[in-house]
């Protein structure tokens, strides 16, 4: 035992002295970057699993706050959690330590960490992109009408299938996923309710695997193809990609989601594939609430939808022109309240 | 023992085709070979015997390059050569014969011989002209191999040819062969001696390390004996008898295998009865196997290997189950019970294969002591094991049976075969023993221990137990058993009186043939 | 002076894989262009303040509570050469049946936490008791099956959330949850324990189930050591045919690894979910233990005090991942230094270990020769 004791304090002063040595230098660090204009802001981010490059909802946040580098001057530090996601209460704090404000904390994952760190650093402001309203004061939550959006792309959807039959391709079973599958049913059954839909979901109830499972979401789109479905939507992150390879290989439609994944996809090939995607403007969220901040305005929650351009369509490549009318139409009917999407089935 | 005399003999005006000379081999805290001087010329078969631990193989292994010598020097055609790898050693013509075969099973004979050492045109393999050399090979030393054969096909013999013809393939001129009838019945090790002298005669060398020194007289031109790491003597077999030579070997008198007078009593101490075991594919592996063990009688069963002696073995010690007959231990009817309810019951158990079905290798020697009687007190337990008892009677058994390591605590994978022989009748003797069943029980150990499993063999038959004696050592068998049948074909064919029968005609049943002369035994189905 | 020079002679190698990991990393780090010795400086970064420090050692120990009963539960398969991946899927079962069993009962405080124990424990243990039938009774390899019914856990699972166990009061918008266990159901954390050895208490939940964890810890270590289950298990996985042949019935012996196995994976989730979830959310839920638990168990060489270490030592990566991405040091670092870790454990190992058995054999020869002629000539 005695001799356990010893190894851990020798351990132990190794530690120290390496800690010692790590606080000489700290300040600068590799994500900052000063552009000129005037701002003492330093902003903290923590991405959803996958961290930035995901090209569909991580670099959609990631586009505000480079929005907001390059407007408004401020400072950011970035984290992305580790795969199994178990350490984003960790990245809260060391942003919060490292006296970053506000701290982002990106997609509905982040509800119980945020509210735990939000209760231990009650001077911070916390801004949680997606998930469900906080009992905190500075935990603001902004949501976005996935539901929405996803109607517009249902109707895209039904206006473009040949074959009669259109599918989705989700992530997972969770309440997100479902309001995506559930506006864009209403939109397809708004167009024509003789369109057979199809859907399948990545992977079971809450699981995140679904987000992340691009070779999964291939086979399941091959198999959508194959059955005569012409057109997919696929709410499904990272996984999305395999998506497209399919349409490509197969020649058809698939439907982008939260970035415009024609602009952020990469690949020539690939791009002619996706039809439109449905936007949801994460970078508008990020770059508002930190200009808000900016002004020392209060951060609120706000709830993103058609009426005020928090969702919508894109229509980068041109594949949709002779429907934007249409889309138009039935955005303003929703705007209007004269059709009212629903997020539950 | 004086042996400068017999030195003598090896000066001869032809130069050797490999001389070792003064060749000394340390590891730390022993001296495994000591001025060891060995030379085998061409076309000679050249024998070197010795008890395990004496430093043979340390010998051949140095000769293989796959030890470097601390002092000495080693000769190929009088050229002074260092070996650093076994490639250094077959460049220059010397190859070797493992013990245990080297062979891929699912591989064709070819494949097998030329695998490492592939004949190429181009980036292909050449099979012609591989398929032409080996038939050459084959038909120059009546290896009769078949190319194109699987080697799982093969019997251990032809497996042993495959062997032989691999090393022959990358140009040997000497071979080593490695113990090499260890695994033969007497007539495949009479077919080895004849390729053997085929070998010879076509002017290569051939090392033959064997501790049975019938077969060492019968098939060297000269012996080498090694004891303690030493070369104690060369000799020629024309002037030497078995018996001198063992005496060289172990630097004393020999024991023999002789049962004193019959210990056997009435009370039948295990019944097996009518056992039948099927295979899927194929004749029964045992067919309605019918016999008696008497307390204080040893019961020999003879056969070539794999006429059903595992099954039998595997019968009785509940490792297999019956399609049809009865195992009776005493009173009980045990056909039904586990191996283990067998075990504790009063079954010991020495099996053919000590490295796989006796010992944990990689565990110390306390633990080996516990495998199979772990639920017996005081050194097991129903539910807990007690180390420190099972230390103590693990050195018990090293002190009891001789058993030379340092402690309990060494693994048993550095024992000497001898001595993990040893262990394990030493862990299934020191137990109340009813039934000991003993497949093998000196395959592969020297004569010093051969002698003590014998003794241990012999005292327990003395005290009453019940054994079964399972071995391909004919002599062992004649010389241990009071009842011997003879398994051919899963069946028992015959039932001997071992105080008359000779190896010869043990040999004919063995092999299926009804010996010319009748036995005392010609009519089995009345006698088992 | 022996048992000091003894214990060297163990963890040396060990010593030097890590020594070897160490230099592999910090060349992978120059590669990618960040500077090696600011790296192992955030590593060992606790934070500035001492509620910092504090918060990273509660990390700490709260990350290597579950790794250390995943590597333990792996590892009992792993003796006996019995590959149970499936060691993800029967804690994922097991959390949600002991979330949903203990929300649905109030019990005296000591006695609720012990019902949702039994209770994760025997669900770990009859999800890992299906893959142990079918080998014994069919022969499918456990590797297969263990991973199909990983994937079965999670749809299994996500079901047990949703229909029987799920908590009917949930918020608009939340995803499903089963309801929250009482409070008499909650393990108290140590937080107040940092207090009386003079740290600074966490400003978050340490889970004190990490006390549980050491105490099964020690108990398996006696077992294995000890008792009869521990010896058959050790010479079943040495050698399988000896133990068979010597009466240790190999198809017993999986099926009581496996339930063992099983039981102590469903003790995987119960840190988190007695500390600070208290009810199961598949996004909150914490996956991925079964699988590192593997790495754990290799690198700790299925022993419990090895494994412990090996946590400790995965868990302080973890815990490092935000302070490297400060450095720039991307996250996946972390991950490919464990398996640098790994890998140069068991490359380094094996070599010492061949070492060790040549040195074994030297001396037993020493023992040997030398008394041969005596023997025979009594």
């Amino acid at each position: 035992m005695r001799r356990v004791l010893k190894y851990a304090v020798g351990a132990a002063g190794l530690a120290l002295l390496l800690g010692a040595c790590a606080s000489d230098d700290d300040g600068d660090n590799g994500t900052t970057s000063d552009n000129g204009a005037a701002s003492d802001l330093s902003v903290g981010l923590a991405f959803d699993i996958g961290g930035r490059g995901d090209r569909s909802f991580n670099d959609a946040a990631a586009a505000g706050l480079e929005r907001a580098r390059d407007e408004l001057g401020v400072d950011f530090q970035e984290l992305s959690p580790n795969p199994d996601g178990s350490n984003r209460g960790e990245l809260l704090r060391e942003l919060a330590d490292a006296g970053r404000e506000p701290i982002f904390g990106i997609g509905y994952a982040f509800i119980e960490d945020m509210d735990t760190a939000a209760g231990e650093y009650p001077d911070v402001q916390f801004i949680r992109i997606d998930g469900i309203p906080s009992d905190h004061d500075n935990v603001a939550v902004m949501t976005f009408a996935d539901h929405e959006g996803s109607f517009l792309m249902g109707v895209a959807a039904a206006l473009k299938t040949e074959s009669g039959q259109v599918g989705i391709i989700g992530g997972n079973e969770g309440a997100v996923i479902n309001a995506f599958a559930a506006g864009f049913k209403q939109g397809v059954e708004a167009v024509d309710p003789s369109i057979e839909i199809a859907d399948q979901r990545l992977a079971a109830g809450e699981d995140a695997s679904g987000f992340r499972d691009a070779a999964g979401a291939r086979v399941a789109a091959e198999a959508m193809y194959d059955r005569g479905i012409d057109v997919i939507y696929t709410p499904a992150g990272d996984s999305n990609v395999g998506t497209f390879q399919a349409a490509a290989d197969a020649g058809k439609w698939a439907i982008g989601t939260d970035s415009d994944q024609y602009e952020t996809v990469g690949d020539p090939e690939l791009q002619e594939v996706i039809l439109t995607s449905m936007l949801k403007r994460v970078d508008v969220a990020v770059f508002d609430s930190i200009a808000a901040f900016a002004d020392g305005e209060d951060i609120v929650s706000h709830a993103y939808d058609l009426s005020d351009d928090g969702v919508g369509y894109t229509t980068s490549g041109g594949f949709i022109d002779d429907i934007v009318d249409e889309l138009d139409d039935y955005k303003q009917r929703i705007v209007d309240g004269e059709i009212e999407v629903s997020p539950t089935e | 023992m004086d042996n400068a005399d017999q030195d003598v003999t090896v000066e001869d005006d032809e130069p050797a085709v490999v001389q070792l000379t003064g060749i000394t081999k340390r590891f730390p805290g022993v001296v495994a070979n000591r001025d060891v001087h060995l030379d085998a010329r061409r076309g000679e078969v050249h024998a070197v015997v010795g008890e395990n631990g004496a430093g043979k193989s340390t010998l051949m292994k140095i000769l293989y390059g796959m030890y470097q010598p601390d002092e000495g020097t080693i000769t190929v055609d009088g050229e002074l050569v260092r070996f650093h790898t076994p490639k250094d050693a077959i460049d220059l013509g010397i190859g070797m014969v493992h013990q245990h075969f080297m062979l891929a099973d699912n591989l064709t004979v070819l494949e097998n011989i030329v695998l490492g050492a592939e004949p190429r045109r181009g980036i292909r393999l050449d099979y012609a002209a591989a398929r032409r050399q080996i038939r050459e090979l084959s038909d120059r030393y009546g290896l009769g191999l078949h190319p194109d054969r699987l080697v799982e096909e093969l019997s251990v013999a032809a497996r042993q040819r495959v062997e032989i013809a691999k090393v022959l393939f990358r140009g040997a001129r000497v071979l080593i062969l490695d113990e090499p009838t260890a695994v033969l019945v007497p007539q495949e090790v009479d077919a080895l001696f004849s390729n053997l002298v085929q070998l010879r005669t076509a002017g290569l060398s051939v090392i033959f390390i064997s501790h049975k020194l019938d077969e060492v007289l019968q098939v060297a031109d000269r012996i080498t004996v090694i004891r303690r790491g030493s070369t104690v003597a060369t000799v020629e077999p024309g002037t030497t008898t078995s018996r001198q030579l063992a005496e060289l070997m172990v630097g004393s008198e020999l024991p023999t295998p002789q049962t004193a007078e019959s210990t056997v009593t009435d009370h039948v101490e295990l019944a097996v009865t009518d056992v039948t075991i099927t295979s899927d594919d194929g004749p029964d592996l045992l067919r309605d196997i019918s016999f008696d063990v008497r307390r204080g009688e040893i019961v020999g069963f003879a056969g070539v290997e794999g006429n059903g002696q595992s099954e039998l073995v595997e019968a009785i010690m509940g490792l297999r189950s019956l399609d049809a007959g009865r195992v009776v231990l005493g009173a009980d009817d045990v056909t039904q019970w586990s191996a283990h309810r067998r075990r504790v019951s009063g079954v010991g158990f020495i099996p053919e294969d000590r490295h796989r079905q006796a010992l944990l290798l990689d565990a110390p020697l306390w633990e080996n002591r516990l495998l199979g009687w772990h639920s017996q007190e005081p050194a097991g337990g129903r539910f807990w094991i007690n180390p420190k008892s099972a230390r103590a009677e693990a050195a018990q058994i090293m002190t009891d049976y001789d058993v030379r390591a340092p402690g309990p605590e060494t693994l048993a994978a550095a024992l000497s075969g001898g001595n993990q022989q040893k262990f394990v009748i030493g862990r299934e003797m020191s137990t109340q023993l009813r039934v000991l069943v003993a497949a093998h029980p000196t395959r592969g150990i020297d004569v010093g221990a051969q002698a003590a499993v014998w003794d241990r063999l012999r005292e327990a038959r003395a005290a009453g137990l019940a054994t079964v004696l399972i071995s391909a050592d004919l002599d062992e068998l004649l010389g241990l058993s009071d009842t011997l049948y003879v398994l051919f074909g899963g069946r028992i064919v015959a039932k001997l009186d071992p105080a008359d029968v000779t190896p010869e005609i043990l040999g004919s049943y063995m092999t299926g043939a009804t010996p010319a002369e009748a036995g005392p035994a010609d009519d089995p189905g009345e006698l088992a | 002076m022996t048992r000091l020079l003894g214990w060297w002679r163990r963890m040396a190698p060990t010593l030097v894989a890590l020594g070897v990991a160490l230099v592999i990393t910090a060349l992978f780090i120059l590669i990618i262009g960040e500077n090696p010795l600011r790296a192992l400086a955030a590593l060992f970064d606790f934070g500035e303040t001492s509620v910092a420090q504090a918060n990273s050692i509660g990390v700490w120990i709260n990350r290597a509570a579950p790794l250390f009963l995943a590597g333990l539960a792996v590892s009992i398969g792993f003796r006996m050469g019995l590959f149970n991946i499936g060691v993800e899927g029967q804690y994922r079962i097991a959390t949600v049946v002991a979330a949903g069993v203990g929300a649905a009962l109030v019990l005296p405080a000591p006695l609720h936490v012990l019902v949702i124990v039994v209770a994760a424990m025997a669900a770990g243990a009859v999800y890992a008791a299906i893959p142990a039938v079918l080998k014994v009774t069919r022969g499918v390899s456990e590797v297969i099956s263990t991973i199909m019914l990983n994937s079965i856990a999670i749809a299994l699972a996500a079901w047990m959330v949703r229909v029987p166990f799920v908590d009917p009061d949930l918020g608009p918008g939340e995803n499903v949850a089963t309801r929250r266990i009482a409070e008499s159901g909650q393990f108290p954390g140590l937080n107040e324990l940092f207090g009386v050895i003079g740290l600074e208490e966490p400003r978050r939940p340490v889970h004190g189930f990490v006390v549980v964890a050491i105490v099964v810890g020690i108990v398996m270590a006696i077992v294995l050591s000890r008792s009869r289950f521990g010896f058959e298990l050790r010479a079943t996985g040495l050698n399988p045919f000896a133990a068979t042949a010597n009466g240790i019935s190999s198809k017993a012996m999986i099926i009581k690894a496996m339930l063992v196995s099983g039981a102590l994976a469903g003790l995987v989730g119960l840190p988190d979910l007695l500390g600070s979830a208290h009810r199961f959310q598949a996004d909150s839920f914490v996956s991925g233990y079964g699988f590192t638990g593997i790495a754990v168990a290799l690198l700790g060489r299925n022993k419990p005090v090895g494994i412990a270490l090996a946590a400790l030592l995965f868990a302080f990566l973890d815990r490092a991942g935000p302070s490297l991405q400060s450095e720039g040091i991307p996250p996946a670092a972390v991950i490919i230094m464990q398996g640098i870790v790994v890998l140069s454990v068991l490359v380094v190992d094996e070599v010492a270990r061949r070492g060790m058995l040549r040195r074994e054999e030297r001396r037993a020869r020493a023992q040997d020769p030398a008394t041969v002629t005596e023997e025979v000539a009594r």
